[in-house]
């Protein structure tokens, strides 16, 4: 679907659209909420980092370490840990040490906590979700 | 002597009263015999009739699967979590371990924020992949259930039993050590039907029901009914009547 000459592409991409203005995925995210959007572009730009904040989201009292968080979301170890860390610099996590232990848990600021809430309800929406999607793919090319 | 009560028909009254305060109590069972629907029951319980705030710390089982489970015997334990009285806890033995080893723990910060008297603890059985080494695995064994005592939590701890039908086991020596109270739960054969057994086999420092009691699981949790009247060997697994065994013992040795 990516070479523009193809029957697919135009079909899914037609020539009138894609003159018409801003490119699909700025015209997808139109109608985002731009609290979401931001929280988005800047914050859970990849997969994995999606299913750590819906896990820790979802469970919050959750505190545990990298391997064992990676095993829970089913994920490999080594691109887990990077993208924890990198939830832990945007506060949306924090690391703490157990004992010898690396531990990682869902951020104690309610502020934070509230807009990590607010984003698993909106992306609880399929048709958001497939905008979403988008978006995510879009970054990662 | 204050005791605990679980509020399971049937159970208090086989541990004279309850489980001991601020005590350590293991349930061990097969699976599907009924361990974390108790463990459940305790802390409903706890919370709904005698006002004592729980905690249920799981380990590698999804908290949305205790809500589910529960809402089936019509516990919400959400509503519980949002009233601040309860809080769902899914982390692993080694991380809560090195927790509630330190002063101002993620756990002990939890039991603090609610006044949790309670604690149910599903399972116990995932301390095993800790260590190979039986003497380093009751060393975490002891100092994890120490720490349960210290934050002067009443625990029901389960343990996985490897028997699904009889062949009692001893119990086994590192835990049954440490806790001051020893459940068994047990499936049993009865002319072709699958029913559950209940054995009190501890009670440290007091009394107890000695009977084998039949249990359901029904709608509204754990039910603990009257003993296998008339049986023996509800243990094995395969209890025969006791008018059998008087004839194979009596009559065909004669």
């Amino acid at each position: 679907m990516s070479d523009p000459k193809s029957d697919d592409y135009q079909e899914w991409n037609p020539a009138s659209k894609r003159s018409a203005g801003p490119d699909l995925a700025a015209r997808l995210m139109d109608d985002m909420d731009p609290e979401v959007l931001e929280f988005l572009k800047t914050t859970v730009n990849s997969f994995i980092k999606w299913d750590l904040v819906i896990f820790f989201s979802e469970n919050p009292n959750t505190t545990d370490t990298a391997v064992n968080v990676a095993r829970y979301i089913g994920r490999e170890l080594g691109v887990t840990e990077s993208e924890l860390d990198e939830l832990v610099q945007a506060k949306v996590l924090q690391r703490d040490r157990a004992g010898e232990l690396l531990v990682y848990s869902l951020t104690a600021d309610l502020a934070k906590r509230d807009r990590v809430r607010h984003f698993v309800a909106v992306v609880s929406d399929v048709q958001f979700r497939g905008k979403v999607f988008y978006h995510l793919i879009r970054g990662m090319r | 002597m204050e005791r605990i009560k679980s509020g399971v028909p049937g159970l208090d009254e086989m541990l004279a009263g309850g489980f001991l305060a601020q005590s350590a109590n293991l349930v061990e069972g097969a699976p599907g015999t009924g361990k974390t629907t108790l463990g459940m029951q305790f802390i409903y319980n706890g919370i709904t009739k005698f006002n004592q705030p729980g905690l249920i710390l799981t380990f590698e089982e999804f908290p949305q699967q205790y809500y589910d489970d529960a809402a089936s015997y019509g516990w919400d334990l959400r509503a519980l979590e949002q009233a601040n009285q309860l809080r769902v806890i899914m982390t692993s033995p080694e991380v809560s371990h090195a927790d509630l080893e330190r002063v101002d723990g993620r756990i002990q910060a939890m039991i603090q924020e609610i006044g949790a008297a309670r604690i149910l603890v599903d399972s116990l059985t995932h301390f095993d992949r800790l260590s190979d080494d039986p003497i380093t695995r009751r060393g975490l064994l002891f100092s994890f259930i120490n720490s349960l005592k210290r934050e002067r939590l009443t625990s029901l701890l389960t343990r996985e039993s490897t028997t699904l039908i009889g062949g009692i086991e001893g119990p086994e020596e590192d835990v049954a050590f440490v806790v001051d109270s020893y459940l068994l739960l047990r499936y049993v054969e009865i002319e072709s039907a699958i029913r559950k057994a209940l054995l009190v086999l501890k009670l440290r420092g007091s009394d107890h029901a000695k009977d084998i009691r039949q249990f359901e699981i029904t709608r509204t949790g754990i039910d603990v009914r009257s003993k296998f009247e008339g049986r023996e060997g509800i243990m094995s697994g395969n209890p025969r009547r006791m008018a059998d065994s008087f004839v194979e013992a009596f009559v065909k040795r004669s």
